[in-house]
């Protein structure tokens, strides 16, 4: 206990730097503006600003993105709440009542509450990360390979299986995923896998490079189809941004109930933010009194999902930074800036590097204050990015990414592997193939597949390593329920569907 | 069609792991194990995918037919080639030169060209604004313009 809060003075410490300071709010000011635009959320804001963080070193670096990481969740709501678009799936819940509420002339109340509510989530959710963080690593200590292969098998079946309409596209994305890890050197027999004699593929694709072709060139592909519409109109002049005193006495509650619900959606792999969100929405809608008001602007059906929405942002990062495999898209990018950084996540970077460690963590908070603030009186400045129109946004993006990746490897070789990857990520969302499992399985591919070959060394080739403990066959069992699960579910629906239409 | 290609890639990815060298110390399958694995899964997932799509096309007929490529397609297509372009250009005449042909070139496909004054300015600006900014606050150098060296 006392080790924790220690450590803790000293992440501050760290975080209440003056440089740190500016490097969070710059971080958040960005992230924020990349947020806003329709259709680029966390994960491309992360992706998109990562060049810039090469020279901080690893400290500033981190705390950097952290703000990103925020603003870019806190600009998603933004663009709900004004122009109806959301920056990105976890922001879909604020524009069912956000639009509504900016409709009827309450935009500043709007805009007001989806930051407190934003703000509260995030603070109450890194007080139970800073307390969750160190048993989750100490007890991933216990790991052996076969565990942490199993571990990171359930943390991508599951993103796989939360794919929402196909489980099996989930799958494959997974699989395609894992064999563009494999592409390369092997690690252990030092065979050339995959690389069709060719010596740059030898030592294999940067997952940095996938990540920023899939999520700003991929992403900036799909909004081709809507950049004909050009800009919408919205509000751009704006009174005081705060809420009524009668505001607050009817949200604080539904903000204290849907942080620790997002909170935990957050921690699970695969469901993230969109679903928190949701379920938070959905939640407080039978909980209400007046359901119907519900769509119309009813600002508790704002209030709930921006902070479980947060809240689960926060979650996020436990399975990220204390066991070193992340669930979701957003944070497996994060992952991928640690590890360029020459930080490995997992339960040794708490022990190796705690300065590192509570030091995002404590500028996760001073990231929250920060952004609150700018979020509260700035926004009116800040929203006046969505004036400007996409057309013109959408080439910077595309400039910022490819500076981004030749800074990362320096060769222009790169250029070409970002074209076939931003093809790819165009045919995946095509073909209703989600990119998140794919992102996932680059990133962790390779530890996959030597913590298997090392479990089989262990065990000297018996697969029964695999069930040899209680947490392996917890982890497994886990696995398959999660694969299972969705299988049974839709062919119940199925058979429903078949039965009414008989009728 | 997910599926179908989906099961080719399969195949062709086992067939390809399979061929894979053999590790010269050790358990001379070692390096193709996991491949194969990866191989069969996506083969898999490929068969169930097209069981299903199959299906699915005998309760709803396709009713919708692409004519020609939509705007969106030649657009991207637009992209990748400019890209190309963009690639072969960078280290022969320097981040700044290239940059801004490309930004052009961006530009005027989607924000046209009766805004071209728009579209000059953001685009220089742009180019010079982050080669000042890798060069001198990241100390990260980019490719220079010949002849001028800057």
């Amino acid at each position: 206990m006392d080790v924790i809060l220690q450590n803790l003075m000293n992440g501050f410490q760290v975080a209440f730097e003056p440089i740190n300071l500016f490097w969070v709010t710059l971080g958040g000011i960005l992230g924020t503006i990349i947020g806003m635009l329709p259709g680029l959320g966390p994960a491309t804001g992360v992706a998109v600003l990562l060049p810039m963080t090469y020279a901080m070193g690893p400290t500033g670096a981190l705390i950097t993105m952290c703000g990103v990481y925020y603003g870019a969740m806190f600009g998603g709501s933004r663009s709900s709440i004004l122009i109806n678009t959301p920056g990105d799936g976890a922001a879909i819940a604020a524009t069912f009542d956000g639009y509504p509420m900016a409709m009827n002339g309450r935009a500043e109340a709007a805009l007001a509450i989806s930051a407190i509510a934003s703000f509260i989530g995030g603070m109450i959710a890194t007080v139970f990360m800073i307390f969750l963080a160190t048993p989750v690593a100490r007890f991933a200590l216990k790991f052996g390979p076969a565990e942490y292969f199993l571990l990171m098998l359930m943390a991508i079946a599951m993103t796989s299986s939360m794919n929402k309409g196909n489980v099996i596209k989930g799958f494959l994305s997974m699989f395609l995923g894992l064999m563009i890890a494999m592409v390369g050197l092997d690690p252990q027999s030092g065979v050339n896998r995959f690389t069709f004699g060719s010596l740059e593929l030898q030592s294999g694709i940067d997952f940095l490079t996938v990540i920023i072709a899939i999520y700003a060139l991929g992403e900036v592909f799909k909004c081709f189809k809507d950049i004909r519409e050009g800009t919408k109109k919205m509000q751009t002049k704006f009174g005081k941004i705060w809420i009524t005193r009668e505001d607050w006495r009817r949200t604080w509650k539904p903000i204290l109930r849907s942080t620790p619900l997002g909170f935990l959606i957050g921690a699970l792999p695969g469901a993230g933010g969109t679903m928190a969100a949701l379920m938070a929405y959905n939640n407080e809608k039978n909980l209400s009194k007046n359901p119907e008001d519900f769509g119309k602007g009813e600002i508790i059906g704002l209030a709930a999902p921006e902070a479980a929405n947060n809240a689960s942002s926060v979650g996020a990062l436990i399975p990220m930074l204390s066991l070193g495999i992340p669930g979701s898209g957003t944070t497996a990018v994060m992952m991928g800036a640690l590890l360029m950084l020459g930080l490995q996540p997992g339960p040794m970077l708490f022990q190796n590097h705690p300065d590192i460690a509570w030091g995002l963590i404590a500028s996760m908070v001073v990231g929250n204050v920060i952004l609150a603030i700018v979020n509260i009186p700035m926004a009116g400045a800040l929203v006046r990015v969505l004036a400007i129109p996409p057309k013109i946004l959408y080439p910077i993006i595309l400039g910022l990414a490819f500076i981004g990746t030749y800074a990362i490897s320096n060769s222009v070789i790169d250029f070409y592997i970002m074209i076939v990857f931003g093809i790819v990520g165009f045919f995946m969302e095509k073909a209703k193939i989600p990119s998140a499992p794919f992102i996932l399985a680059i990133i962790v591919g390779n530890m996959m597949e030597i913590s298997y070959r090392q479990a089989l060394v262990i065990s000297d080739g018996s697969m029964g390593i695999f069930v040899g403990s209680p947490i392996a066959i917890t982890l497994l069992a886990l696995t398959i329920g999660s694969v299972i699960m969705p299988i049974i579910k839709s062919m119940k629906k199925s058979r429903q569907g078949s039965s009414i239409s008989m009728k | 069609m997910t599926g179908l290609i989906s099961t080719a890639f399969g195949v062709i990815y086992s067939i390809m792991a399979y061929m894979l060298p053999d590790a010269t110390i050790g358990n001379p399958m070692e390096p193709k194990i996991f491949p194969l694995m990866l191989g069969s899964g996506t083969t898999i997932c490929g068969i169930l995918l097209t069981v299903i799509e199959g299906r699915k096309k005998q309760a709803v007929k396709e009713t919708k037919k692409a004519n020609g490529l939509s705007h969106d397609s030649k657009l991207i297509i637009y992209t990748c080639f400019v890209t190309l372009v963009y690639a072969l250009l960078f280290e022969r005449i320097g981040y700044v030169l290239s940059t801004i042909i490309f930004m052009n070139a961006m530009l005027f496909a989607l924000n046209g060209k009766e805004k071209w004054k728009t579209n000059l300015i953001v685009a220089a600006a742009f180019s010079i604004g982050v080669y000042v900014i890798f060069l001198k606050l990241l100390a990260i150098p980019l490719p220079m313009m010949p002849i001028l060296e800057i």
